[in-house]
């Protein structure tokens, strides 16, 4: 059977397409309402060294600006250091660890770029539908067809990055026994949710292409594959971020911000 | 039905320090090198992770989404009990600050959750306690005459009524550890820098109020460094000297945050001074100290606020030493034991991680294990003794550097 399938847009799709946008827009909104519930509880603190508790949902933006422009003793360095050093480049877990940072970085570096090329997808498919009969007038990679499989190579390879990095992490939680003794059900739901949406990720294509993660499923699951991937994608990694271990995301870029990249 | 209350409150938190909470990835690396939980056995409850870990799930079951939506959980007291002896199992050293992979300043935030438990009545921890009462009866928490101070000094001493720099001798140098004190003034005096001495009107810098979390307690901390910069500047001092790495810290960091405001004077500590006279030739070496000498970085010089060198200079530059450095040096020093109130309240715990840092010092084979601080000195001290190593010696690098100038401290009092 042949089908128009990218990213679970197409006119056999509709009914999928309506759902993902709903649950997007409820992921996206359940993230706010979190994140505002954060912002509350971390606005519970003062702005300043010694202060009452300001209890303003401003307060912790205005602790934050306020230290990020703060002398410091040890170090002061500049917030585009600390941006491309220690929050894209994560130098402070390479300096401790070069596995641990190997492991971290390929999992933050797969996953970004995989976040990326989905959202490209998605927009070339948008643009795509809302171009309607113009849309043959847009450049010929602008063709989800086409756009898809300009994708396919760099998919295949931040997909196997992203894998190598949760391969390690979850050898280290079984295997190495500090790591294993040490960890909590707020660690392994995030590693379990990470490997679940990949592995989900790999099947889904797996199926379409008829390749190895497929094995062998017939075609038709295909966009329900896809579509349960899109699921728990959204949900855990949007609307779930504010609840779990899945706010270090959001917090450690904060913190290094607001300690200068730290001691 | 009334809407239960949370077990706990956020005061004495940064609305930052509560999102730190969040930003802890529970990699380990601070209990790794945590010197209270190893010295402790590996007590977890010490782990510094595991003390994040048991505020984020006290701050969730208070505000977090169950709280709002169904009422705030309630903590036992016991619980919060035990977390204020394990937060109290802390020397401050900063050593998980340093290691933190989510830059987390754990050091403020064991302080913030120490003042908030001594408001909601559960800390400081056994003998801390005795602090607020001691420095506002005594200014000192040695419970001496405030006097004793500096009336000790022998005559040979010269101490100015006012001049530019004054020495801030500090508590355990003027009360306890005097040798030191005799040190830095006889080093004044013979490089022929006027200086200048509070005396009596001195009082204690803070630190021990601070660390432990009772700074607040009746503005105590403050009223002080504010009677202490007043009293400096009374003096017409422009330059601070320290011998002692708490005050020095206390007075760089923490009076400007107590007061609001900066300091009217430059804080400066003694190596950084003689660093600075021997770069300009202007010390004479008399005698030659033929020893090997390691040294240890206090936290409270090094980590908290950067000065690695001076002393290390200073080392380098008396005649006849030959420096060795130990293993863990600068940002990964290994603490004495002796800070953040341990030695006050946990005798035991800081001897123990003064032990294996005298251990460390033993491991390069070297005559004297110095340092740049009274506290870590006694701390020290008291580790050399508990393992028998008296063959090696525990001195400051002030009183190094006299015995070196080729002045003379047999006359210290006790």
């Amino acid at each position: 059977m042949a089908m128009e399938y990218f990213a679970g847009i197409s006119d056999a799709l509709r009914l999928t397409f309506v759902q993902v946008m709903i649950l997007a827009t409820l992921s996206i909104g359940i993230f706010l309402i979190g994140m505002y519930i954060n912002l509350k509880k971390w606005g519970m603190g003062s702005t300043g060294y010694g202060d009452a508790p300001s209890k303003s949902v401003l307060a912790f933006p205005k602790t934050l600006m306020y230290q990020m422009n703060e002398h410091a003793h040890v170090h002061n360095q500049s917030v585009l250091e600390t941006f491309v050093l220690d929050i894209l480049f994560q130098r402070r877990i390479l300096r401790r660890s070069p596995l641990r940072w190997f492991m971290h970085f390929t999992i933050f570096f797969g996953w970004m770029a995989l976040f990326a090329l989905s959202l490209a997808m998605f927009l070339v498919e948008m643009i795509h539908m809302v171009a309607g009969e113009a849309a043959h007038s847009l450049p010929e990679f602008m063709n989800p067809a086409v756009f898809r499989e300009l994708l396919a190579v760099p998919n295949d390879i931040f997909s196997y990055i992203l894998l190598t990095g949760i391969i390690i992490a979850i050898y280290r939680r079984l295997f190495v026994t500090k790591v294993r003794e040490a960890t909590i059900a707020y660690d392994s739901i995030l590693l379990i949710g990470l490997t679940v949406i990949t592995i989900t990720g790999f099947i889904a294509d797996g199926i379409r292409t008829g390749r190895f993660w497929g094995f062998d499923m017939p075609y038709e699951w295909a966009p329900p594959a896809a579509l349960f991937h899109v699921i728990i994608s959204l949900l855990f990694c949007i609307a779930y971020i504010p609840f779990s271990k899945y706010i270090h995301m959001i917090a450690i870029p904060l913190a290094l911000l607001a300690n200068k990249g730290g001691e | 039905m009334a809407k239960r209350e949370p077990s706990i409150n956020t005061e004495n938190f940064t609305a930052v320090q509560l999102m730190e909470l969040d930003s802890c990835s529970r990699c380990g690396e601070c209990v790794e090198w945590c010197p209270t939980y190893d010295a402790s056995g590996k007590d977890p409850g010490l782990a510094p992770r595991d003390k994040i870990l048991r505020w984020r799930e006290y701050m969730n079951k208070s505000y977090g989404l169950r709280a709002k939506l169904f009422g705030p959980k309630e903590i036992p007291e016991e619980d919060i009990e035990e977390f204020k002896d394990d937060v109290y199992g802390c020397t401050t050293c900063g050593m998980c600050a340093t290691v933190c992979e989510s830059a987390i300043n754990t050091v403020e935030l064991w302080e913030s959750m120490r003042a908030n438990l001594v408001k909601r009545g559960n800390g400081p921890y056994g003998k801390q306690g005795a602090f607020l009462k001691l420095i506002g009866e005594y200014k000192n928490p040695y419970m001496a005459d405030n006097k004793d101070r500096t009336n000790w000094f022998p005559e040979d001493v010269q101490i100015e009524d006012k001049a530019e720099v004054l020495y801030y001798g500090g508590c355990t140098a003027e009360l306890r550890q005097r040798k030191l004190a005799l040190a830095t003034a006889r080093v004044l005096n013979k490089l022929g820098i006027k200086f200048t001495m509070l005396g009596e009107d001195e009082i204690c810098c803070g630190s021990a109020l601070i660390r432990t979390g009772q700074y607040f307690v009746e503005d105590t901390a403050k009223v002080n460094a504010q009677k202490n910069i007043d009293n400096i500047v009374a003096k017409g001092a422009k330059i601070v000297l320290y011998a002692c790495a708490g005050c020095y810290r206390a007075s760089l960091v923490d009076w400007p945050r107590l007061t609001g405001k900066e300091l009217p004077f430059k804080v400066v500590h003694i190596t950084e001074f003689l660093q600075d006279l021997i770069e300009k030739g202007e010390i004479k070496w008399e005698k030659s100290i033929d020893k090997k000498v390691t040294y240890h970085d206090p936290c409270h010089l090094g980590r908290h606020v950067g000065v690695f060198e001076p002393p290390r200079a200073v080392l380098e530059a008396i005649p006849g030493i030959e420096f060795i450095e130990m293993d863990r040096i600068k940002e990964n020093q290994r603490c004495c034991g002796a800070g953040g109130g341990v030695k006050a309240g946990i005798p035991d715990l800081a001897l123990g991680v003064a032990s294996t840092r005298v251990e460390d010092a033993l491991a390069t084979n070297s005559d004297v294990l110095s340092s740049a601080c009274p506290f870590c000195k006694r701390n020290l001290s008291d580790g050399r003794d508990a393992i028998g190593a008296q063959e090696l010696e525990v001195e400051d690098v002030i009183v190094l550097t006299a015995e070196a100038m080729g002045i003379d401290l047999s006359d210290t009092p006790e």
